[in-house]
């Protein structure tokens, strides 16, 4: 009977976390809370103080650290959930949490659901007060007379200081995001107009199976799954799954508008994959905005940004050929001393982004700015195949990224086997292996995908969420990537627990491992890397009728 | 029903029990003296130039190395934390080149590795280094550091005295003060 009534409470419905909502207060430290909070979080994530100083603390004992080379937030992570690397486990310093006791066992459990269990083991240590947290920040001494592990800084915090850090402490990750309930965990993906028929199947019967399945599982039976995977900390994280479909349409400026309604009518944890046939650029924002996570949407024109937090994506896209492009011929073993470079592109984002990627990596790499000169075709000098040859046999530059599709190809055999061009297979799709044979042995070809010889063995997975599909459109890589999408995703899931934070789910997956999933050769991870895949391989076509990619780099070129 | 469950329960107590060893604290750090052949490798600094791994070595500068990488959480700050505080207390005179190697090829670019050095002050003398994967698990393995995911490395400092040859292994994290002693015990301070 006791054992019974032990599986019904820690297996039941209804497991949602009592956050201790913070107390509402008007000031802090004599200034606005907003304002308060504003600094704490500047101190949490940039180690700074409100005076702009960086904060001081010392490690180890006696290792004296500025807040400027690692913070508060690099530990115990954005939401503050805290993180398990390298054999140390950094603990949890949200708000909800250190509102409550932490228990050494089940310590994911309520109050509530701890009296309902008989759970009688003391708390490894009381919540914390005020006064305890500053004393366990200056002192690292929690208010059960335990010292924290050395590797936890002890901060030099004056009291107005260590009173705005509380703040920000105390209503960090303290109510659970919008998009969650006991029952469900609600997800959208977007979908922008002028979509085919064929892309929006090829992304949503693969997410939809995966919901579906997903939701097969009883409640019960979800959280029993979810408890034999993760222990303790897993009891009452499993959630059903919901996946709307948000359409956008007319011009992208309105779709922030757009955006703005479907989420006030339809409240979602997070945005999973999404298709546009245009830049991502006004979802991105709009998310950055909302602080609303959006995961792997399929796009080959993200936003570049080493700061941006809400968008998980699977690579830089055309910008990251571009980049490959730069690294490898600047790692060329016979170049000149100055090599002079010529980008030409056609119009459109997909080559300006080729473009922009070779020329800031380029730069970057103390190569001259007045060795690359860039030309513009239109759509007309693109399809006039004599005056683009005639054109083409003018330049007289060493190197040519000609970032242009298949309407240049029978231009190309003006060059001569002096040249140095480079092509970009995403730009070219089907016809990469139509360069003419008279070209090839000096044309370098951008591949973003792993090895089309070994990419079999990967993409098969995906088939196992494609049940119902009638056509199949590999060449897309759409269903692989929403395949790649879900892995990560049910990964993340279950390591984020019952702490539904939308900065959670982000940390979460910023702590996952390296993986082998579809088209690229390597997903990667840490915190605040956005761009998952960070390679692109330097291919040649071989000679014959029937000519294959040969790999001529590495897949991350530095 | 209830056998799931007891399966379950037990897994947890396991569990339960990594975690308070978890919290009791750090054992102290460990200490051995060891030979490594070093790969002939070149990898890449944070300016972008590329470095013979085996000729930097063994160029008759005592070298102190760990394997850190730039969007770790926990561990590689309180390493590089050492560093610089090591950098700040070293004697005008001292010939020490610290040796970072990332573990994490895929994101260490040097721009990434350059931002990484300034946020620790670093000043000349302390070095980053990426490169191609299969040479980076080249020189994990040749130092016995070998980690098949980034996230579960460990805290490791080795120290090479050039007149040996031989690398003094630290395994764990010190101290500032441990850190120096252990320097001036290698003989290169």
């Amino acid at each position: 009977m006791k054992a019974r009534h032990l599986a019904v409470a820690l297996l039941g419905l209804g497991f949602l976390l009592s956050a201790a909502t913070p107390k509402e207060v008007k000031t802090v430290a004599g200034m606005p809370a907003q304002q308060a909070l504003a600094l704490g979080e500047r101190m949490y994530r940039q180690g700074l103080l409100p005076s702009g100083e960086p904060m001081a603390s010392v490690v180890s004992g006696d290792i004296p650290v500025p807040g400027t080379s690692f913070s508060c937030g690099s530990c115990h992570l954005r939401a503050g959930l805290g993180s398990w690397e390298g054999g140390v486990v950094t603990l949890a310093t949200n708000g909800a949490r250190l509102a409550q006791p932490r228990y050494w066992k089940f310590p994911n459990l309520t109050p509530a659901e701890r009296e309902e269990l008989k759970l009688q083991n003391p708390p490894a240590r009381p919540a914390y007060t005020d006064e305890a947290l500053a004393h366990v920040l200056r002192t690292g001494m929690d208010p059960a007379g335990r010292t924290l592990h050395p590797i936890m800084p002890c901060y030099d915090l004056n009291d107005r200081d260590m009173a705005i850090l509380i703040h920000y402490l105390r209503n960090l990750s303290a109510r659970l995001s919008p998009g969650v309930d006991g029952e469900t965990l609600r997800f959208a993906t977007v979908i922008t107009e002028g979509v085919s028929r064929q892309d929006q199947e090829a992304m949503l019967v693969p997410l939809n199976n995966y919901v579906a399945r997903h939701n097969q599982f009883s409640k019960g039976f979800g959280n029993r799954m979810y408890l034999a995977v993760g222990g303790n900390e897993m009891t009452g994280s499993y959630r059903k799954l919901a996946l709307s479909v948000w359409r956008l349409s007319g011009a992208p400026e309105t779709w922030e508008r757009q955006l703005e309604a479907h989420l006030k009518k339809e409240p979602v944890f997070a945005l999973l994959g999404g298709l546009s046939n245009g830049a991502w650029a006004p979802i991105h924002r709009f998310c950055e905005k909302e602080k609303l996570p959006c995961l792997f949407p399929i796009t080959d024109l993200p936003v570049v940004s080493d700061t941006d937090w809400y968008t998980l994506y699977f690579s830089k896209g055309y910008y990251q050929e571009g980049q490959a492009a730069a690294r490898f011929v600047n790692g060329m073993e016979d170049l000149p001393s100055t090599p002079q470079v010529l980008q030409i592109l056609q119009e459109g984002p997909e080559a300006r982004e080729l473009a922009a990627g070779f020329r800031e990596t380029w730069q970057e790499l103390g190569r001259p700015a007045a060795a690359l000169q860039e030309r513009v075709l239109t759509s007309a000098e693109l399809a006039d195949a004599e005056g683009l040859r005639r054109r083409l046999a003018q330049e007289k530059v060493g190197i040519v990224l000609l970032w242009v599709d298949a309407r240049s190809f029978p231009a190309l055999a003006s060059f001569g086997e002096d040249r140095r061009m480079f092509l970009s297979s995403r730009l070219l799709g089907p016809q990469t292996t139509a360069v003419p044979e008279a070209v090839r042995a000096f044309t370098w070809i951008t591949y973003p995908y792993r090895d089309p010889l070994e990419e079999p063995a990967y993409s098969k997975y995906a088939d196992t969420l494609l049940a119902g599909m009638k056509e199949r459109y590999p060449e897309r890589r759409i269903s692989t990537r929403v395949y790649s999408l879900i892995q990560v995703l049910r990964q993340g899931l279950m390591d984020m627990d019952r702490h539904f934070y939308r900065d959670n789910l982000l940390d979460r997956i910023g702590m996952q491992r390296d993986q082998a999933l579809p088209d690229y050769l390597r997903l990667s991870f840490g915190p605040g890397q956005r761009y998952a895949s960070k390679g692109c391989f330097i291919m040649q076509l071989s000679p014959g009728a029937n000519p294959r990619l040969l790999r001529r780099s590495e897949w991350v070129i530095h | 029903m209830l056998r799931t469950l007891f399966t379950s329960l037990l897994l947890l107590s396991l569990l339960q029990a990594g975690h308070e060893l978890q919290a009791q604290g750090p054992p102290p750090y460990t200490r051995s003296l060891e030979s490594y052949t070093v790969p002939d490798v070149v990898l890449v600094n944070q300016e972008g130039a590329k470095v013979r791994l085996k000729t930097m070595i063994e160029s008759g500068q005592p070298i102190v190395l760990d394997f850190i990488f730039g969007t770790c959480t926990t561990i590689c700050p309180v390493l590089s934390a050492g560093f610089a505080n090591l950098q700040a207390k070293l004697p005008p005179d001292a010939r020490i080149h610290l040796v970072s190697i990332s573990i994490d090829p895929e994101n260490d670019t040097p721009k990434v590795m350059r931002e990484y050095l300034k946020r620790y002050r670093a000043k000349a003398g302390w070095d980053f280094f990426t490169g191609k994967r299969e040479d980076i698990d080249k020189v994990m393995y040749a130092f016995n550091a070998y980690i098949p995911n980034k996230m579960s490395h460990y805290p490791l400092t080795l120290i090479r005295d050039p007149k040996t040859g031989k690398w003094i292994r630290l395994f764990g994290l010190m101290s500032s003060s441990e850190f120096l002693a252990e320097c001036k015990r290698a003989g290169i301070l």
